[in-house]
Protein backbone atom coordinates (compact mmCIF):
# COMPACT_ATOMS: atom_id res chain seq x y z
CA UNK A 1 0.00 0.00 0.00
CA UNK A 2 2.55 2.79 1.18
CA UNK A 3 5.18 1.36 -2.13
CA UNK A 4 1.48 2.53 -4.38
CA UNK A 5 1.38 5.45 -2.65
CA UNK A 6 5.19 6.42 -3.65
CA UNK A 7 5.00 4.95 -6.55
CA UNK A 8 2.08 7.08 -7.38
CA UNK A 9 3.89 10.36 -5.90
CA UNK A 10 6.98 9.62 -8.02
CA UNK A 11 4.61 9.59 -11.16
CA UNK A 12 2.93 13.00 -10.35
CA UNK A 13 6.23 14.44 -9.74
CA UNK A 14 7.73 13.37 -12.71
CA UNK A 15 4.55 14.31 -15.17
CA UNK A 16 5.60 17.86 -13.38
CA UNK A 17 9.00 17.43 -14.37
CA UNK A 18 8.18 16.34 -18.41
CA UNK A 19 5.54 19.81 -18.40
CA UNK A 20 8.41 21.65 -16.99
CA UNK A 21 10.93 20.31 -19.40
CA UNK A 22 8.11 20.82 -22.30
CA UNK A 23 7.79 24.60 -21.09
CA UNK A 24 11.20 25.23 -21.41
CA UNK A 25 11.65 23.59 -24.59
CA UNK A 26 9.03 25.74 -25.75
CA UNK A 27 10.95 28.63 -24.66
CA UNK A 28 14.07 27.59 -26.35
CA UNK A 29 12.27 27.38 -29.19
CA UNK A 30 10.99 31.02 -29.48
CA UNK A 31 14.05 32.39 -28.60
CA UNK A 32 15.47 31.06 -31.92
CA UNK A 33 12.38 31.79 -34.12
CA UNK A 34 13.63 35.05 -35.37
CA UNK A 35 16.69 33.59 -35.94
CA UNK A 36 15.96 31.05 -37.88
CA UNK A 37 13.26 32.61 -40.10
CA UNK A 38 13.32 32.87 -43.77
CA UNK A 39 14.78 29.37 -44.22
CA UNK A 40 14.22 27.58 -47.10
CA UNK A 41 10.63 26.49 -46.75
CA UNK A 42 9.69 22.75 -47.35
CA UNK A 43 13.25 21.90 -46.70
CA UNK A 44 12.38 20.06 -43.83
CA UNK A 45 10.06 18.01 -45.14
CA UNK A 46 9.79 14.33 -43.17
CA UNK A 47 9.49 12.31 -46.60
CA UNK A 48 10.88 8.94 -46.83
CA UNK A 49 14.62 10.12 -47.98
CA UNK A 50 14.82 12.45 -45.02
CA UNK A 51 14.21 9.54 -42.39
CA UNK A 52 16.85 7.05 -44.43
CA UNK A 53 19.29 9.99 -43.70
CA UNK A 54 18.14 10.22 -40.04
CA UNK A 55 19.88 8.89 -36.90
CA UNK A 56 18.82 5.29 -36.30
CA UNK A 57 17.17 6.45 -32.85
CA UNK A 58 15.48 8.88 -34.48
CA UNK A 59 13.97 7.05 -37.79
CA UNK A 60 11.40 5.50 -35.57
CA UNK A 61 9.85 8.27 -33.90
CA UNK A 62 9.64 10.05 -37.32
CA UNK A 63 8.37 7.11 -38.98
CA UNK A 64 5.62 6.64 -36.41
CA UNK A 65 4.51 10.53 -36.21
CA UNK A 66 4.04 10.05 -40.40
CA UNK A 67 1.98 7.10 -39.83
CA UNK A 68 0.06 9.10 -36.76
CA UNK A 69 -0.08 12.12 -38.70
CA UNK A 70 -0.70 14.44 -35.37
CA UNK A 71 -0.22 13.29 -32.26
CA UNK A 72 1.17 13.58 -28.40
CA UNK A 73 4.06 11.90 -26.94
CA UNK A 74 2.03 9.23 -25.28
CA UNK A 75 0.58 8.38 -28.49
CA UNK A 76 4.20 7.60 -29.72
CA UNK A 77 5.49 5.69 -27.17
CA UNK A 78 2.57 3.44 -27.52
CA UNK A 79 3.31 2.28 -30.72
CA UNK A 80 7.11 2.09 -30.57
CA UNK A 81 7.47 0.64 -27.12
CA UNK A 82 9.79 2.99 -25.78
CA UNK A 83 9.13 5.62 -22.97
CA UNK A 84 7.27 8.74 -23.14
CA UNK A 85 9.77 10.57 -21.91
CA UNK A 86 12.46 9.48 -24.76
CA UNK A 87 9.72 9.82 -27.17
CA UNK A 88 9.28 13.48 -25.90
CA UNK A 89 12.57 13.71 -26.44
CA UNK A 90 13.13 12.54 -29.77
CA UNK A 91 10.12 14.47 -30.83
CA UNK A 92 11.30 18.13 -29.92
CA UNK A 93 14.73 16.73 -31.59
CA UNK A 94 13.35 16.68 -34.56
CA UNK A 95 11.35 19.81 -33.93
CA UNK A 96 14.73 21.70 -33.65
CA UNK A 97 15.70 19.88 -36.33
CA UNK A 98 12.81 21.98 -38.75
CA UNK A 99 11.21 18.39 -39.32
CA UNK A 100 8.32 18.46 -37.06
CA UNK A 101 5.56 21.03 -35.66
CA UNK A 102 4.54 21.31 -32.56
CA UNK A 103 1.87 23.09 -30.91
CA UNK A 104 0.46 23.50 -27.69
CA UNK A 105 -3.30 22.83 -26.46
CA UNK A 106 -3.81 23.09 -22.59
CA UNK A 107 -1.50 20.67 -20.71
CA UNK A 108 -0.74 18.54 -24.38
CA UNK A 109 1.93 19.37 -26.56
CA UNK A 110 1.20 18.00 -29.89
CA UNK A 111 3.45 17.27 -32.63
CA UNK A 112 2.67 16.42 -36.27
CA UNK A 113 4.10 16.72 -39.45
CA UNK A 114 2.68 19.15 -41.19
CA UNK A 115 1.38 22.47 -40.41
CA UNK A 116 -2.52 21.95 -40.39
CA UNK A 117 -3.81 25.47 -40.52
CA UNK A 118 -2.93 28.68 -40.18
CA UNK A 119 -2.05 29.78 -36.70
CA UNK A 120 -2.30 26.10 -35.76
CA UNK A 121 0.80 24.22 -34.98
CA UNK A 122 3.22 26.75 -35.91
CA UNK A 123 7.37 25.44 -36.04
CA UNK A 124 8.77 27.29 -33.09
CA UNK A 125 12.57 27.07 -34.97
CA UNK A 126 11.65 29.25 -38.03
CA UNK A 127 9.13 28.28 -40.76
CA UNK A 128 6.10 29.40 -40.27
CA UNK B 1 4.45 -14.00 -42.05
CA UNK B 2 1.22 -14.82 -39.60
CA UNK B 3 -1.85 -13.65 -40.63
CA UNK B 4 -2.26 -9.47 -39.95
CA UNK B 5 0.46 -8.67 -42.45
CA UNK B 6 2.24 -6.60 -45.26
CA UNK B 7 4.53 -8.56 -47.75
CA UNK B 8 5.98 -6.36 -50.41
CA UNK B 9 7.16 -7.23 -53.46
CA UNK B 10 10.33 -5.45 -54.88
CA UNK B 11 13.03 -5.87 -56.96
CA UNK B 12 17.08 -3.74 -58.10
CA UNK B 13 15.56 -3.74 -61.86
CA UNK B 14 12.47 -4.13 -64.11
CA UNK B 15 11.20 -7.05 -65.75
CA UNK B 16 12.13 -9.70 -62.85
CA UNK B 17 8.71 -11.16 -62.92
CA UNK B 18 7.29 -8.87 -60.01
CA UNK B 19 4.19 -8.05 -60.73
CA UNK B 20 3.55 -11.72 -62.24
CA UNK B 21 4.30 -12.85 -58.72
CA UNK B 22 2.51 -10.34 -56.83
CA UNK B 23 -0.66 -11.95 -58.68
CA UNK B 24 -0.03 -15.40 -58.77
CA UNK B 25 0.64 -15.11 -54.84
CA UNK B 26 -2.54 -12.84 -53.94
CA UNK B 27 -4.38 -15.52 -56.01
CA UNK B 28 -3.09 -18.97 -54.27
CA UNK B 29 -3.14 -16.96 -50.88
CA UNK B 30 -7.02 -16.18 -51.69
CA UNK B 31 -7.90 -19.44 -52.78
CA UNK B 32 -6.55 -21.01 -49.65
CA UNK B 33 -9.11 -19.24 -48.10
CA UNK B 34 -7.46 -16.16 -46.72
CA UNK B 35 -8.46 -12.60 -47.11
CA UNK B 36 -6.17 -11.01 -49.42
CA UNK B 37 -5.58 -7.19 -50.96
CA UNK B 38 -3.60 -6.67 -53.92
CA UNK B 39 -2.14 -3.13 -53.99
CA UNK B 40 -0.41 -1.89 -57.22
CA UNK B 41 2.13 0.74 -56.13
CA UNK B 42 3.87 0.50 -59.44
CA UNK B 43 2.66 4.19 -60.39
CA UNK B 44 5.30 4.59 -62.74
CA UNK B 45 4.84 1.90 -64.90
CA UNK B 46 1.14 0.25 -63.93
CA UNK B 47 0.71 -3.37 -64.86
CA UNK B 48 -2.35 -5.05 -62.67
CA UNK B 49 -5.11 -3.11 -65.12
CA UNK B 50 -3.91 -5.54 -67.57
CA UNK B 51 -4.08 -8.48 -65.51
CA UNK B 52 -7.53 -7.76 -64.61
CA UNK B 53 -8.85 -5.73 -67.86
CA UNK B 54 -9.47 -2.67 -66.68
CA UNK B 55 -9.45 0.22 -68.57
CA UNK B 56 -11.70 2.57 -66.71
CA UNK B 57 -12.12 3.59 -63.27
CA UNK B 58 -12.98 6.43 -60.92
CA UNK B 59 -10.73 6.15 -58.46
CA UNK B 60 -7.15 4.73 -58.44
CA UNK B 61 -4.47 3.47 -56.07
CA UNK B 62 -2.92 7.72 -56.92
CA UNK B 63 -5.68 8.90 -56.08
CA UNK B 64 -5.95 7.61 -52.61
CA UNK B 65 -2.17 8.62 -51.72
CA UNK B 66 -2.67 11.92 -53.02
CA UNK B 67 -5.91 12.23 -50.29
CA UNK B 68 -8.90 12.52 -53.12
CA UNK B 69 -10.90 9.58 -52.16
CA UNK B 70 -11.57 7.65 -49.79
CA UNK B 71 -9.88 3.25 -49.63
CA UNK B 72 -13.05 1.92 -50.31
CA UNK B 73 -13.34 3.70 -53.92
CA UNK B 74 -10.28 2.24 -55.31
CA UNK B 75 -10.86 -1.43 -53.60
CA UNK B 76 -12.83 -4.10 -55.58
CA UNK B 77 -13.41 -7.48 -54.94
CA UNK B 78 -12.18 -9.93 -57.50
CA UNK B 79 -12.81 -12.92 -55.80
CA UNK B 80 -15.04 -14.62 -58.30
CA UNK B 81 -13.05 -14.18 -61.01
CA UNK B 82 -10.30 -15.90 -59.18
CA UNK B 83 -12.64 -18.57 -57.71
CA UNK B 84 -11.64 -17.85 -54.13
CA UNK B 85 -12.49 -19.08 -50.75
CA UNK B 86 -11.13 -15.87 -48.83
CA UNK B 87 -11.30 -12.38 -50.85
CA UNK B 88 -9.33 -10.67 -52.94
CA UNK B 89 -9.57 -7.15 -53.16
CA UNK B 90 -7.40 -5.26 -55.80
CA UNK B 91 -6.74 -1.79 -56.04
CA UNK B 92 -5.16 -0.46 -59.21
CA UNK B 93 -2.42 2.45 -60.16
CA UNK B 94 -3.48 5.16 -63.12
CA UNK B 95 -1.92 3.71 -66.25
CA UNK B 96 -2.66 6.84 -68.20
CA UNK B 97 0.58 8.72 -69.07
CA UNK B 98 -1.03 12.05 -67.36
CA UNK B 99 -0.74 10.13 -63.86
CA UNK B 100 2.65 8.73 -64.18
CA UNK B 101 3.72 12.17 -65.18
CA UNK B 102 2.26 13.29 -61.91
CA UNK B 103 3.43 10.39 -60.18
CA UNK B 104 7.37 11.00 -61.09
CA UNK B 105 6.57 15.10 -60.65
CA UNK B 106 5.49 14.97 -57.07
CA UNK B 107 7.05 16.70 -54.60
CA UNK B 108 8.81 15.72 -50.92
CA UNK B 109 5.64 16.95 -49.04
CA UNK B 110 3.13 15.01 -51.27
CA UNK B 111 5.75 12.21 -51.27
CA UNK B 112 5.61 12.13 -47.33
CA UNK B 113 1.38 12.33 -47.47
CA UNK B 114 1.74 9.31 -50.03
CA UNK B 115 3.66 7.41 -46.78
CA UNK B 116 1.22 8.45 -43.84
CA UNK B 117 -1.92 7.35 -46.55
CA UNK B 118 -0.14 4.16 -47.20
CA UNK B 119 0.53 3.33 -43.75
CA UNK B 120 -3.40 4.44 -43.33
CA UNK B 121 -4.54 2.28 -45.58
CA UNK B 122 -2.78 -0.89 -44.04
CA UNK B 123 -4.17 -0.42 -40.75
CA UNK B 124 -7.88 0.01 -42.41
CA UNK B 125 -7.45 -3.54 -44.54
CA UNK B 126 -5.95 -4.93 -41.49
CA UNK B 127 -8.08 -3.74 -38.88
CA UNK B 128 -11.42 -2.65 -40.47
CA UNK B 129 -11.39 -5.07 -43.34
CA UNK B 130 -10.09 -8.10 -41.13
CA UNK B 131 -7.42 -9.00 -44.45
CA UNK B 132 -5.21 -11.46 -43.63
CA UNK B 133 -2.65 -10.40 -46.04
CA UNK B 134 -1.74 -7.13 -47.66
CA UNK B 135 1.00 -7.45 -50.86
CA UNK B 136 1.87 -4.61 -52.56
CA UNK B 137 3.47 -4.48 -55.65
CA UNK B 138 5.87 -1.49 -56.10
CA UNK B 139 8.01 -0.26 -59.09
CA UNK B 140 12.12 -1.36 -59.28
CA UNK B 141 14.64 0.61 -57.44
CA UNK B 142 15.44 2.92 -54.83
CA UNK B 143 12.39 5.25 -55.80
CA UNK B 144 10.04 7.55 -53.18
CA UNK B 145 7.46 4.89 -54.14
CA UNK B 146 9.20 1.52 -53.60
CA UNK B 147 10.98 2.67 -50.23
CA UNK B 148 7.39 4.19 -49.20
CA UNK B 149 6.28 0.29 -49.78
CA UNK B 150 8.91 -0.78 -48.35
CA UNK B 151 8.68 1.56 -45.04
CA UNK B 152 5.46 0.02 -45.18
CA UNK B 153 6.04 -3.62 -44.58
CA UNK B 154 6.43 -6.59 -42.40
CA UNK B 155 8.45 -8.20 -44.81
CA UNK B 156 9.60 -7.79 -48.24
CA UNK B 157 10.30 -10.33 -50.71
CA UNK B 158 12.97 -9.58 -53.00
CA UNK B 159 13.01 -10.87 -57.14
CA UNK B 160 15.84 -10.93 -58.31
CA UNK B 161 17.45 -12.88 -61.59
CA UNK B 162 20.70 -13.90 -62.54
CA UNK B 163 21.72 -11.01 -64.09
CA UNK B 164 24.95 -9.94 -62.67
CA UNK B 165 23.50 -6.20 -62.17
CA UNK B 166 20.32 -7.25 -60.45
CA UNK B 167 22.24 -9.34 -58.23
CA UNK B 168 24.76 -6.50 -57.35
CA UNK B 169 22.02 -3.80 -57.04
CA UNK B 170 19.42 -6.26 -54.99
CA UNK B 171 22.44 -6.54 -52.50
CA UNK B 172 22.53 -2.84 -52.38
CA UNK B 173 19.69 -2.70 -51.29
CA UNK B 174 19.08 -4.88 -48.66
CA UNK B 175 22.08 -3.17 -47.10
CA UNK B 176 21.60 0.19 -47.70
CA UNK B 177 17.58 0.08 -47.23
CA UNK B 178 16.29 -3.17 -45.60
CA UNK B 179 18.68 -2.82 -42.82
CA UNK B 180 17.95 1.13 -42.18
CA UNK B 181 14.71 0.37 -42.34
CA UNK B 182 15.00 -2.78 -39.99
CA UNK B 183 13.35 -5.04 -42.32
CA UNK B 184 12.68 -8.49 -42.60
CA UNK B 185 13.50 -9.80 -46.29
CA UNK B 186 13.10 -12.56 -48.27
CA UNK B 187 14.53 -13.77 -51.43
CA UNK B 188 13.06 -15.36 -54.53
CA UNK B 189 15.46 -15.90 -57.65
CA UNK B 190 13.69 -15.88 -60.67
CA UNK B 191 14.28 -16.69 -64.36
CA UNK B 192 17.51 -18.91 -63.48
CA UNK B 193 18.80 -20.44 -67.23
CA UNK B 194 16.55 -24.30 -66.35
CA UNK B 195 19.26 -26.65 -66.88
CA UNK B 196 21.64 -25.07 -63.71
CA UNK B 197 18.62 -25.93 -61.70
CA UNK B 198 18.23 -29.78 -62.99
CA UNK B 199 20.57 -31.33 -60.80
CA UNK B 200 19.70 -31.17 -57.34
CA UNK B 201 23.49 -30.74 -55.62
CA UNK B 202 23.84 -27.87 -58.19
CA UNK B 203 20.83 -26.38 -57.15
CA UNK B 204 21.61 -26.58 -53.67
CA UNK B 205 25.02 -24.89 -54.16
CA UNK B 206 23.33 -21.75 -56.11
CA UNK B 207 20.65 -21.34 -53.50
CA UNK B 208 23.85 -21.16 -50.94
CA UNK B 209 25.55 -19.08 -52.97
CA UNK B 210 22.79 -16.96 -53.31
CA UNK B 211 22.30 -17.45 -49.35
CA UNK B 212 26.06 -16.23 -48.79
CA UNK B 213 25.49 -13.59 -51.07
CA UNK B 214 22.30 -11.85 -49.90
CA UNK B 215 22.97 -12.50 -46.35
CA UNK B 216 19.41 -13.76 -46.44
CA UNK B 217 17.00 -17.00 -46.61
CA UNK B 218 16.36 -17.76 -50.53
CA UNK B 219 13.38 -19.31 -50.71
CA UNK B 220 13.49 -20.81 -53.99
CA UNK B 221 15.09 -21.00 -57.61
CA UNK B 222 12.16 -20.76 -60.23
CA UNK B 223 13.89 -21.00 -63.39
CA UNK B 224 12.97 -19.56 -66.65
CA UNK B 225 9.54 -21.00 -68.18
CA UNK B 226 9.53 -19.52 -71.43
CA UNK B 227 5.13 -20.52 -71.20
CA UNK B 228 4.61 -17.95 -68.50
CA UNK B 229 6.39 -15.32 -70.84
CA UNK B 230 4.76 -16.12 -73.94
CA UNK B 231 1.50 -15.95 -72.10
CA UNK B 232 -1.01 -12.76 -72.13
CA UNK B 233 -0.77 -10.03 -69.25
CA UNK B 234 -4.34 -11.23 -68.35
CA UNK B 235 -3.44 -14.60 -67.70
CA UNK B 236 -3.15 -15.86 -64.04
CA UNK B 237 -1.09 -18.74 -64.05
CA UNK B 238 -2.16 -20.07 -60.50
CA UNK B 239 -5.81 -19.66 -61.85
CA UNK B 240 -5.52 -20.72 -65.64
CA UNK B 241 -2.79 -23.65 -65.31
CA UNK B 242 -2.67 -24.95 -61.63
CA UNK B 243 -0.69 -27.65 -62.79
CA UNK B 244 2.02 -25.77 -64.44
CA UNK B 245 5.54 -26.36 -62.66
CA UNK B 246 5.85 -22.71 -62.17
CA UNK B 247 1.98 -22.38 -60.19
CA UNK B 248 3.28 -24.97 -58.48
CA UNK B 249 6.58 -23.29 -57.30
CA UNK B 250 4.48 -20.40 -56.22
CA UNK B 251 2.14 -22.53 -54.13
CA UNK B 252 5.38 -23.50 -52.40
CA UNK B 253 6.63 -20.03 -52.04
CA UNK B 254 3.36 -18.74 -50.68
CA UNK B 255 3.65 -21.50 -47.73
CA UNK B 256 7.46 -20.61 -47.23
CA UNK B 257 6.01 -16.90 -47.05
CA UNK B 258 3.51 -17.76 -44.51
CA UNK B 259 5.97 -19.70 -42.09
CA UNK B 260 8.43 -16.53 -42.34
Amino acid sequence: MEMSAQRHKLDKVLARIERKIDLILEGVGKGHRTKCAGEVKGAGALDIMTLLSLPDHLRKTALTLIKLGRAIADDVAKETGRARAIESAYLNQLVRMEYVWRKRVGKRVYFSVEEKAKGKGSHPYGRK
Amino acid sequence: MNPGAVLTVHSYKGGTGKSIISTNLATILSREGNNVSLIDLDLRAPSLDKVFGVKRREFWVNDFLDGKCKSSDILFDVSKVTKSKGRLFVALANPSIEAIREAITKDRKGEMRALHRLLMLNEHLLEKMAMDYIILDTNPGMSYASINSVAAADLVLVISTWDASDLAGAQGMVSELYNILEKRAIVLMNKIPEQLLIDKAMRKRLADQFKKAFKLPVIDLLPCYCEVLRQERSTIMALERPKHPFSRSLVEVAKRIKEK
